[in-house]
């Protein structure tokens, strides 16, 4: 490995055998890997969730004594709902735990 | 995952350095309108330096012409004695001339191996493609904030990594190939400065934390609202600032990345990057400075 062809720092091994450098990498591929799953959980559980929503406004249009209005008021309370997990996402404390 | 799956660069695999002296001195691609703390420079003297001391480099003008043989050298010392082979991974622009050269046979431009590199790790299905889109129904501000928060974050992970490597000492001044530096404006009214890099990547983290504490601009409370022109006035900078550090390290610290064996999170995290600010228009190419061609090549996939 001494005779790598890339061009390296001074002292670059020394360093990335470090125990310190070991852990942030590995923090970090670990960091990578839980949001990676986590947001691609999150966008199809979204998709399912609306999906579902939808689906159930259209089956209630059928329905001859629900109006519009209290449809629209359905949906953008979900909406709401909706919004306030993607908050809830931004607020948690992401990156604190690993430092 | 596929797109966690490592990647590894053959033992005879090479990449061809493009890093080195800028030749072309009054190429086009000035970004001069971004005014707040960024400027194109040229390394003072580098061009005359190494026209002196590699006049076989001019026959090798053209990029992708066979290359010929070039006696290596740095652009710190002015003579190499050892005449050993020296691979550069880090990103350069293909119109930055090479100041080392791989044999004949083995080369390829770095820019091409980069862009293979990314393909090999993320090429899996366009799925970042899909995540970006805006949700139905979801607020806009709400969805650029959360990335905004995702990818400081990502950046934090990253360049963490690094710090171990990215001094003072090796990064004196914020720069992104030897075109771009990036200063910083400590104080309202007064010129940006020239700091080392790793200085720069603090005040920048420092300042995010900022924003994203600030009730006003990213509101934690369930009523609470974004402020008026939020993405142009908010989230864009913060993002514009973000993609810096990208451009340090791809730049700079790509060789120490693949040491580390990284490559597929900083490719991964940067295209994801892209995607997004591309889907929201939120960058100009001209933000994009040293990276243009490596987010066209992602663009135009
Ligand atoms: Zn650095």
């Amino acid at each position: 490995i001494a005779n790598s062809p890339k061009k390296l720092p001074r002292g670059f091994y020394e360093k990335a055998a470090s125990n310190k450098t070991q852990r942030l990498v590995s923090v970090c591929q670990m960091y990578f890997l839980d949001y990676y799953c986590d947001m691609f959980d999150y966008v199809i559980s979204r998709r399912q969730r609306t999906k579902k929503v939808l689906e159930y406004l259209t089956q209630q249009k059928t329905v001859p004594s629900v109006t519009n209005e209290s449809l629209t008021t359905e949906w953008n309370s979900y909406l709401h709902k909706e919004n306030e997990i993607l908050r809830k996402r931004r607020l948690k404390p992401k990156n604190k735990d690993f430092e | 995952m596929s797109f966690l799956q490592n990647f590894h660069l053959s033992p005879g695999q090479t990449i061809r350095s493009t890093r080195g002296f800028k030749w072309n001195t009054n190429n086009g691609n000035a970004a001069s309108n971004d005014n707040d703390n960024y400027k194109n420079f040229n390394v003072g003297g580098g061009t005359q330096a190494n026209e002196l001391n590699a006049p076989a480099n001019i026959m090798n003008h053209n990029q992708y012409s066979q290359p010929t043989r070039v006696l290596p050298q740095t652009p710190t010392k002015q003579v190499n004695s050892s005449p050993q082979q020296i691979t550069d991974f880090n990103y350069t622009p293909s119109h930055q001339q090479p100041y080392i050269q791989a044999p004949v046979g083995t080369t390829v431009s770095s820019h091409q191996d980069l862009k293979q590199i990314v393909e090999m790790t993320l090429g899996s299905k366009g799925v970042l493609n899909q995540a970006v889109k805006l949700p139905k129904g979801e607020n806009e501000n709400e969805w650029l904030a959360v990335h905004c928060v995702d990818f400081y974050n990502q950046i934090n992970m990253l360049y963490g990594t690094i710090t171990e490597f990215c001094s003072p000492q090796s990064c004196p001044r914020m720069i992104a190939t030897n075109e771009y530096e990036y200063l910083w404006s400590f104080q309202k009214d007064q010129p940006p400065v020239s700091v080392s890099a790793p200085k720069y990547v603090e005040v920048l983290m420092k300042w995010c934390q900022d924003q994203f504490d600030d009730e006003t601009f990213f509101p934690s409370k369930t009523s609470g609202t974004f402020p008026n022109r939020f993405i142009q006035k908010v989230a864009i900078p913060i993002l514009r600032r973000l993609f810096r550090v990208y451009a340090h390290i791809y730049c700079h610290h790509f060789n120490e990345i693949l040491e580390l064996n990284l490559q597929t999170v900083l490719n991964t995290s940067f295209r994801h990057f892209c995607l997004f600010v591309q889907e929201f228009q939120l960058l100009r190419p001209s933000d994009f400075g040293p990276l243009l061609e490596l987010v066209n090549e992602l663009r135009d996939r």
